[in-house]
Formats: C-alpha cells, sequence, structure tokens
C-alpha cells in the first residue's frame, strides 16, 4: 500500500470499517479566508456575495444530495439547502467555516427528508438523459451503482463522476484530507468497477 | 493496491490522459451535475447600521412587534420559548398535570412520564424528541439557536436535523451536544448515563472532559466523572467490559492495569476511535501504552510524534484523528468553541 494512504479498513461486505458521519471541513487557508468574506458581505444583505458562495458550493451540495435522495427532489432541496444558509447566516460563528456548515446542512436536509417522507424515492427511469434508450439504461445504471456504494465512497464518486470536481477539489470544499479522497476514490472505483461488471 | 494508484491518475486529477472507463462514465453521468441557479433570495436586514440611523425605525419596529406579539400570544395562549408536546401512550403529565391532547411545555417545566406513557416533543422548527416511560425532562431554554432541554431519568429518543450546536441535552453527569445527529440517551436513578448515536455525531462534555461520538458508537457518563470514552457498539465484548473500569475508576485502582492490557489486546483497527480518545487520559503510562498500540493500527502522521502526543499536543492528536478515517478533527473544533470557550 501507499505510504501516502491511511489505513482504512475494510470489511467483508465492502463497507468502510468507519460509518461515515459528517466529514467536513479543513480548508485551504486562502479558500477559508475568502468564504470568510463573502459570509460577511452577505450577512450585510450583499446577494453577489452570496452567490459567489453559491456558485463555489452548489455542485458539492448537489452531489452530496444525489447520494442520498432521489434524483427529481435534488434540485429543490438543495434551493432549499441555500436558502437556509441565507437566513442563517447569522448563526455562523465563523465565517471562514461556511464550507463545513452549508455541508452539515446539506446532509441534515437530506436525513429531515428521509424522516418526512419515510422511505427512499426511487430514480425514475423516464429521465430526461440525452442518448438513445440504451444509453439512458446505462446511465440509470451506473447512478444506482455508485448509490449502492457504502456512504464515503458514494459521496465522493458522485462529485468526482457526476459534478466533475477532481480530487483536490473534493478534498478542499468538503474538508476531507487529499489522502482520503484518494483512498475513497480509488476504493469506490474498483467497487463500481466490479458491480458494472456483474 | 499501489500499483492500481498509477492507473488513477485521471480520477484523481480529472486531467491529463482520460481512463477509458472513467471518461464514459463522465459522459454517461453529466446530465445528472447540477444545472441550477441560485433561487431568488428573500429580503435581507442588514446586522449593522449606525445606531442613529436606525433607532427610531427600530424602535418605531420593537413597538409595532410588541403590540403584534402580544396580539397573537394572547390569541394562543401559547407560552413563549415553550415546545408542543402530545401523548404517544397514556397519559404523561407536563408540571404535574396528565395531557391526554396536545399541550406545551414551557420553560422550566417538567414533563413526565410513568411505566405506560409515552410523549413526543416538538423541539422548535428543528426536531423532535420522544420521551420514553419512566422518564423526566425539563425545558431548560428555547430560543432561536439554542435549545436546552435536562434528562433527569429514563430515556430519550432525539431526532434534530439543525445545524450543529442547536440542541443540548443536560443530564446530572454530562451534556449532550448535538452534531446534526439521531440518538437515544438514557440516564438511571444515580445519574449515570448511556448515549447511543444512530446518525451523525454528538459530543458528550462535562467540565472539560469531552468526547465524540460517531453514528454507530456508544458513550458512557457517570456523576463525578463525566463523559466515558466512546466505542463502536459492535467493539469486542474484552473491550467493552474493560472500558468502565477505565473510564470510571481512581488513577490508582489495581484492576487498571489488566483492563488496559485486556482492551488493548483485543481492539481492532476500527476501535481506534476509543484508543485515540484514551490517548489524553489516565496516567501517562497508560498513554504510552495506548500510543505504541494505536501505532500499529493506524500509523500516525509525522506531526504525531511519539512525544507531542503524549503531552497532549492538540495539533498531533487533531493530526491523527485526522488519519481515523472518521472526519477531519477541525469541524468538530469549529463546532465546540461556542460552548468551551
Amino acid at each position: 500500500m501507499s505510504d501516502v494512504l491511511p489505513t482504512v479498513e475494510l470489511v467483508a461486505d465492502g463497507t468502510t470499517a468507519f460509518p461515515a458521519g459528517p466529514r467536513v471541513v479543513r480548508f485551504a487557508d486562502g479558500h477559508a479566508a475568502d468564504d470568510g468574506r463573502l459570509v460577511r458581505a452577505a450577512r450585510e444583505g450583499d446577494r453577489a456575495a452570496f452567490s459567489s458562495l453559491y456558485e463555489r458550493y452548489a455542485r458539492v451540495v448537489h452531489g452530496l444530495l444525489l447520494a442520498r435522495v432521489g434524483r427529481d427532489n435534488v434540485e429543490d432541496l438543495v434551493q432549499d439547502v441555500f436558502l437556509t444558509a441565507w437566513r442563517r447566516l447569522d448563526d455562523l460563528r465563523d465565517p471562514a467555516a461556511f464550507g463545513g456548515w452549508i455541508v452539515m446542512i446539506t446532509r441534515n436536509r437530506a436525513m429531515d427528508f428521509h424522516r418526512r417522507t419515510a422511505e427512499f424515492v426511487e430514480l425514475p427511469e423516464n429521465l430526461p438523459v440525452p442518448g438513445g434508450a440504451a444509453e439512458r439504461a446505462d446511465a440509470h445504471a451506473a447512478l444506482e451503482a455508485i448509490r449502492a456504494l457504502p456512504e464515503a465512497y458514494r459521496e465522493t464518486l458522485m462529485l468526482r463522476l457526476v459534478e466533475g470536481l477532481s480530487g483536490p477539489e473534493i478534498a478542499t470544499r468538503t474538508g476531507l484530507t487529499p489522502a482520503s479522497v484518494r483512498v475513497n476514490l480509488h476504493r469506490g472505483m474498483k467497487l463500481l468497477r466490479e458491480k458494472l461488471q456483474r | 493496491m499501489s500499483d492500481d494508484l498509477s492507473r488513477d491518475d485521471y480520477l484523481w486529477t480529472a486531467a491529463g490522459e482520460p481512463d477509458p472507463e472513467i471518461a464514459r462514465l463522465e459522459a454517461l453521468l453529466a446530465p445528472y451535475a447540477h444545472r441550477g441557479t441560485l433561487p431568488p433570495l428573500p429580503a435581507r436586514a442588514p446586522r449593522r447600521r449606525a445606531l442613529h440611523v436606525v433607532l427610531p425605525i427600530v424602535t418605531a419596529a420593537a413597538s409595532l412587534a410588541l403590540v403584534i406579539a402580544a396580539a397573537w400570544f394572547t390569541s394562543t395562549a401559547r407560552p413563549p420559548g415553550s415546545w408542543s408536546v402530545q401523548s404517544l401512550a397514556g397519559a404523561p403529565a407536563v408540571a404535574g398535570s396528565p395531557i391526554a391532547g396536545p399541550s406545551r411545555l414551557a420553560v422550566g417545566q417538567a414533563l413526565t412520564t410513568d411505566a405506560q406513557s409515552r410523549a413526543r416533543i416538538a423541539v422548535g422548527e428543528i426536531g423532535r424528541v420522544d420521551v420514553e416511560p419512566n422518564s423526566r425532562v425539563r425545558l431548560i431554554r428555547s430560543r432561536p439557536g439554542e435549545h436546552r432541554m435536562a434528562l433527569d431519568r429514563g430515556r430519550i429518543a432525539a431526532q434534530i436535523w439543525a445545524p450543529p450546536r442547536y440542541f443540548f441535552v443536560t443530564t446530572p453527569s454530562a451534556t449532550a451536544i448535538d452534531l446534526g445527529c439521531a440518538y437515544t440517551l438514557d440516564v438511571d436513578a444515580a445519574g449515570a448515563g448511556m448515549i447511543r448515536v444512530t446518525h451523525g455525531w454528538v459530543a458528550f462534555e462535562y467540565e472539560g472532559r469531552e468526547s465524540f461520538i460517531p453514528q454507530g458508537a456508544v458513550c458512557a457518563t457517570r456523576p463525578g466523572f463525566g463523559p466515558g470514552t466512546p466505542r463502536f457498539a459492535d467493539a469486542p465484548a474484552r473491550l467493552e467490559r474493560a472500558l468502565p473500569v477505565l473510564d470510571f475508576s481512581a488513577l490508582a485502582d489495581p484492576r487498571r492495569a489488566a483492563a488496559l492490557a485486556d482492551l488493548l489486546a483485543s481492539a481492532r483497527a476500527r476501535d481506534a476511535l476509543t484508543l485515540w480518545h484514551l490517548l489524553s487520559r489516565g496516567t501517562p503510562e497508560e498513554r504510552a501504552k495506548v500510543y505504541d498500540r494505536l501505532v500499529t493500527l493506524v500509523p500516525p502522521p509525522a506531526s504525531a510524534s511519539r512525544e507531542a502526543v503524549l503531552r497532549a499536543d492538540r495539533r498531533a492528536l487533531d493530526d491523527w484523528w485526522n488519519e481515523l478515517g472518521l472526519d477531519s478533527a477541525s469541524w468538530w473544533r469549529v463546532w465546540k468553541s461556542p460552548w468551551r470557550e
């Protein structure tokens, strides 16, 4: 095993040894400082500043939600998350911690969604995905295969393969260490390949 | 694995020579990516303005708000800062009076259940708490940004969907701080408690001693000691038996050496959660043994030298924590500061 990789025990069923929790938050210093500046401006009512925060984090929020709830609800929930953040900006004690804070809101919003709907909303097969029927079926199968992975892999792969973030970008925006992201991508991709080959 | 990692350069960088399979998946999945736009934002009052500019406006608004609030509270007869309560079974009592239908629990009031009764509390808009039989809870505070209750005895099941640090449960031996989670909390007649986290994270804190408990883990607490060390619910039986000895005995207790040896011998990589907490507890000799065992389970980063960890250097401990695969330490450092500092 490469020495840059932390030890993460895998158990027999392929789930991580440690449960996935609210993984949030260590940003590069400059990134966090920019977030802090934008949050302070947004608190004063600056919509453009909040729009910049949206640009930075919308894909992360979207990817995390897509890993947890049915796709037909994701866009609405993304809007909910950002409206909640806008309303509650004054509650954020450390403006530089915006990234971790909105990731936490996102996960809680997904949990709340499940609490209210009681059951997982399955992905409809008639999604507006371009291409022919075979391509749509492949896309659907790939998305479902990712969703069937353990949470840590599911979220990271969703951000990489669906939202198009690179590994370093995922680490910066979610607060995971780069080594953890790399492990999650590598092991998640390995599991995904196995699932798709069955 | 390292041989495979070289194939994953494209997976990691999203640039350079594409891996054909990954590129195919990207193309297939790209239509699912975020395409939305920021919704219209409601007006947001500026937070700070020169006092002389806003004072007349604030005064007028406050007067109007008082009138409206008085009318509203009068019309609803709802005590300010109260929580709604409903009976789930039997006849729970609020302030000593049995309730049958929807009721309110005001600040300072107690809700009690007997052996046949259960109740559900709506914690403002941030979550709910089910109060199980033979329990007594009190509402201590309820205001925007802080909801605090006490569990004197019995069991509650809490589900909170607010951001972290909005919801606190005080017990006789520790305070549970919600970090976005669902959990059950038991307190017995002697004030000893046990928390079981089913989703997210909970922090357990008492007079500077703190434990961070992820989903799937449990943590006990005792009067006079505060929170014990968290462990995963599926921890080996030997570890489970040893932990209370280490957590709730005097440092000179002769049982500790055998308990620690048992715990360390039975610990799995997954039990790094437990060992990490023990790095800053117990005697220096005990902590050194914990260090030596944890090194074999989760290699520490360079910054977490033996010397730094054994003198409880926070950065060293945090850096090692970050290798456990649980979470970055920085996020709970962010959230904990309001109740510690």
